[in-house]
């Protein structure tokens, strides 16, 4: 692409991938959650390979995949953290410990060391997310021997 | 023959959809608010989230949210499938 | 009419006229714009209608990843729509 896209391209992929972040991290507390998070990180990736060229994410293809495992497995082994009770019960809101903290009543800013396996299980779907939609992109970059006409 | 049928099932959706634009309810009014009330009284205690949305979507539907997450696998997989590199 | 009306007003025609859009120029690459712009504009609408969740999903997933892979899809075909 042109000078314009890349220069563009440098300084919003890093915005774009703190945003995503952010939105996976505070998915307890703020509007958006594990898979909008993944989205807009992974809109990141996309930038980068529609501005810099299939070079740019061909090594990215099996760290994705892996990823996108990591995180389902993550998923559903924090899922079964709760069959003693039911499955997907919330085995660490409010025991004190990690993520733990109790939550006021009524309408409050939150805390960020609240919602039990809510906060992890954010995580393992935005790592879920990003690998997924990230391995489809590069993908689709890397289909038909690689690089552009 | 092709066309009249084809106007008759744009009439028919035109009016269907008309019909339930004319009875629409106010906006943000559901029908049945139980479970609504319920998740506004109890979500902070139960899931200790502030964000009621995450707490339906990972804890009250955890369900779903497993669904989903084997619905992209699935397109994942799917996609590389069809976009793998042939041999020969 | 209240302002908000009439802003949704306005979001919502300029939605539909992107959508005709897309689906009727011939430059393909003009017709992904135009619905990368429409889905924009459908994240805007979601977030005016307070469902902030779903507006972050619709700008991530319909305006950012799907007008890419649509750019790339163009990349290795034709840009010009044929008769």
């Amino acid at each position: 692409m042109s000078v314009v896209v890349r220069t563009i391209a440098r300084i919003l992929v890093p915005v774009a991938l703190l945003f995503g972040g952010y939105v996976i991290l505070h998915g307890h507390l703020t509007p958006g959650g594990g898979f909008q998070g993944g989205a807009v990180a992974a809109s990141a990736v996309a930038l980068l390979l529609v501005a810099f060229g299939t070079s740019a994410v061909k090594g990215l293809k099996s760290p994705f995949a892996v990823l996108e495992d990591l995180g389902g497995v993550a998923f559903v082994v924090l899922g079964f953290l709760g069959i003693g009770y039911t499955f997907f019960f919330n085995v660490l809101a409010g025991s004190g410990g990690l993520f733990g903290a109790p939550v006021a009543p009524g309408p409050n800013p939150g805390f960020l060391n609240t919602g039990g396996t809510l906060p992890l299980m954010n995580w393992a779907v935005g790592f879920k997310v990003i690998g997924g939609l990230g391995a489809v992109v590069v993908l689709f970059a890397l289909f038909g021997g690689g690089d552009d006409r | 023959m092709k066309r009249w049928v084809l106007l008759a099932a744009f009439l028919v959706v035109a009016g269907s959809l008309l019909l339930g634009a004319a009875r629409m309810r106010p906006f943000g009014a559901p029908r049945l608010d139980l479970m609504d009330r319920y998740f506004n009284a109890l979500s902070q205690g139960e899931a200790a989230t502030n964000n009621v949305v995450t707490a339906i979507v990972f804890d009250y539907r955890g369900y779903d949210t497993l669904g989903e997450a084997t619905v992209l696998f699935t397109a994942v997989v799917g996609v590389a499938l069809i976009l793998r590199r042939l041999k020969g | 009419m209240t302002l908000w009306a009439a802003i949704q007003i306005v979001i919502l025609v300029l939605l539909v006229a992107g959508s005709v859009l897309a689906v009727w120029l011939k430059d393909l690459l003009a017709s992904v714009i135009a619905l990368g712009a429409s889905s924009l504009l459908l994240a805007l609408e979601f977030y005016l209608l307070q469902a902030p969740d779903v507006a972050i999903a619709e700008a991530g997933v319909g305006a950012a990843l799907t007008t890419a892979i649509f750019v790339l899809a163009l990349r290795k075909t034709r840009r010009k729509e044929e008769e």
